[in-house]
């Protein structure tokens, strides 16, 4: 069943598939930082204000996942911040993240070695987004 | 992005730095999948990027984006060789087997190769 994007209900699905993924748990082995997605507001889109998704990743797993206010979220080690459509691109893999990033698509905060050394995990948190179903707000 | 990194690299690890210091080269870098590249200008330890590929270019790496990461995270082994024998190295050597990793300029410009990688490197 479809769950409302960046809802409290998807935040747990997401720390789910993360922590099934066998994939992940191998490529983020040493992964020891906190990760911020900083979600912009698009009034148009029917998100009004900017959200944050925080994220307690260690060791290949997923200690954590929670939504909450921007600020929270750009208090992370590192800080990944796009326009909410730009992160529905990114879910619906109209866009692929790494693309995305070498492009300024997505903007970057945070040791830029560190997360290129992770690339493969990154990628495959990607990919666990989008195998939770959503409603998108702007399609509501 | 790829300017970033390099200056991140160059700062957290001493050991990149005598390589950055040394270098004077132009290399491009297109990112085949975006159709967009960037112009790496080494003049001995400073670096101006340019967006786009610029005229006179040493080195120009061509490869889709997944590439140019792999790029970064090749390891350096014995007398400062990027390792190809790794499963990342192995990644990297197919693709240029495959012609899906273009290397124009490289007769000649060998060891500029070696030093770019050994300075974009973060494994």
């Amino acid at each position: 069943m479809a769950v409302d994007a960046f809802s409290d209900e998807w935040a747990i699905r997401f720390k789910d598939e993360v922590n099934k993924s066998s994939v992940y748990k191998a490529a983020a082995k040493g992964w020891k930082w906190t990760v911020g997605l900083v979600i912009e507001a698009e009034p148009d889109k029917n998100v009004p204000e900017s959200l944050g998704v925080v994220m307690d990743l260690f060791d290949g797993e997923a200690r954590d996942i929670h939504v909450g206010p921007a600020s929270e979220a750009q208090g992370c080690q590192f800080v990944i911040t796009a326009p909410y459509s730009r992160w529905k691109q990114v879910a619906t893999k109209e866009l692929d993240a790494t693309k995305g990033m070498l492009q300024g698509k997505l903007k970057l905060k945070g040791d830029l070695p560190t997360i290129v050394r992770y690339t493969k995990a990154s990628q495959e948190l990607t990919e666990c987004t989008t195998r939770v179903p959503v409603q998108w707000p702007d399609e509501k | 992005m790829l300017g970033g990194l390099i200056e991140a690299n160059v700062e957290s690890r001493p050991e990149k730095q005598k390589d950055f210091e040394s270098l004077a080269a132009k290399v491009g870098i297109f990112v085949t999948d975006i159709d967009e590249g960037v112009t790496l200008d080494f003049r001995s330890g400073s670096l101006v990027v340019h967006n786009g590929l610029e005229p006179k270019r040493d080195i120009t790496i061509r490869a889709e984006a997944g590439t140019v990461m792999s790029l970064s995270n090749l390891k350096i082994g014995l007398f400062g060789m990027p390792v190809y024998y790794d499963e990342v190295g192995r990644g990297v050597a197919l693709k240029l087997l495959q012609g899906k990793l273009r290397i124009d300029g490289l007769l000649g410009n060998f060891a500029t190769l070696n030093t770019v990688t050994r300075i974009f490197s973060v494994a």
